[in-house]
């Protein structure tokens, strides 16, 4: 997947947070991801869809988690 | 005395066989949809008569986009929305909704969305297949700002009445038994009180009552299928239907329901909710 094809809309990005924690997310761009740090979860952007299903989510390895 | 640990009580709605369900409808033919396309230009119109404009809205449960397509056709409406997120539980079902603005995929019963985000939050044909009513409701009033407006669409008790008592008699006929093949619905008389529990002002409940003619049952039950709402209970039985239960089924519709001229009936009944976010949050 191309970078400038999973750009997620800005306006988007303003409103969105974890479904789970209601917490803040870190848009990874590179890897095109929003992480949530609280729930140590990466949900995919795809196609520049985010999918805010938790069931769909990445688990968070240690050495990707910033402190909440 | 001692009861043990509790015991998890299962979901009703099987909700990842349901969007497993909706992913695969994405592709389905546009006609199929046409009971959304009626609804979603009814809850349009609805915003219509409402005197105000929301710059940020959200179609929570977009199906294809029926109604971004309802609110593009509906120049006053289009008019009153500048931004419209559209959201669905199954991705490709929203990345069937197009291109008209942000879209996402969401279930209803965890939003990712900052308290405060929307002025309009519209759903169509999507709530009546949650787990906790209640709690997305709840969330929704979260996502609204001060004086946002909520306006949804969901099926209520007398929808597939037919259907329902078709399958019954056939099971219970060839069976001795039944197992539950449509789904329970709302009851319109709960909707307010359920408004009014989640925190909106001014709930207000209604219904309209959809009846829709088919050749035969089996081509109700195709379209049930063609946009993701066949059976989606966790207490379904599991066991493929067999063509003698099937044609069991059909046939009991056809001489319980079917009209003068040898078509079939299926009712709808449509409860619309409307509700409002407090001022002060």
């Amino acid at each position: 997947m191309n970078q400038a094809h999973s750009a997620i809309d800005p306006k988007l990005l303003e409103i969105l947070v974890c479904p789970l924690t209601k917490g803040p997310l870190r848009y990874d761009q590179k890897n095109a991801e929003l992480i949530s740090d609280r729930a140590g979860l990466a949900y995919p952007i795809r196609d520049g869809i985010p999918i805010m299903l938790t069931e769909e989510a990445r688990e968070l390895r240690d050495n990707e988690k910033k402190k909440a | 005395m001692n009861y043990g640990p509790a015991m998890p009580i299962d979901d009703i709605f099987d909700r990842p066989t349901l969007r497993r369900r909706r992913d695969r409808a994405a592709a389905s033919s546009t006609e199929s949809f046409f009971l959304i396309s009626e609804v979603a230009a009814r809850i349009a119109e609805r915003v219509g008569e409402v005197n105000r404009q929301f710059p940020l809205a959200l179609d929570l449960g977009c199906h294809r986009g029926e109604f971004a397509a309802c609110v593009a056709a509906n120049e006053a409406v289009n008019e009153q929305i500048a931004t419209l997120v559209q959201s669905d539980l199954s991705a490709p079902m929203a990345m069937a909704a197009g291109d008209t603005g942000p879209v996402l995929a969401t279930d209803p019963e965890a939003l990712p969305f900052r308290a405060g985000s929307f002025d309009l939050i519209t759903s169509v044909l999507d709530l009546h297949a949650v787990n906790d009513l209640p709690g997305a409701l709840l969330q929704i009033r979260h996502a609204l700002k001060p004086d946002g407006l909520f306006l949804a669409a969901l099926f209520g008790s007398g929808t597939l009445a037919e259907l329902r008592q078709s399958w019954l008699d056939a099971e219970a006929a060839l069976k001795g038994g039944a197992s539950p093949r449509v789904a329970p619905f709302a009851e319109l008389g709960d909707c307010a009180a359920l408004l009014q529990r989640a925190g909106f002002t001014l709930p207000v409940a209604d219904s309209d009552l959809i009846t829709v003619s088919y050749e035969n049952p089996l081509h109700l039950m195709a379209d049930l299928k063609a946009i993701g709402q066949s059976n989606p209970l966790t207490g379904r039985n599991r066991t493929p239907v067999t063509r003698t239960l099937l044609s069991e089924a059909a046939e009991r519709y056809y001489t319980g329901f079917s009209d003068d001229e040898g078509r079939v009936p299926a009712s709808f009944e449509i409860l619309f909710l409307t509700g409002w976010a407090p001022t002060e949050l």
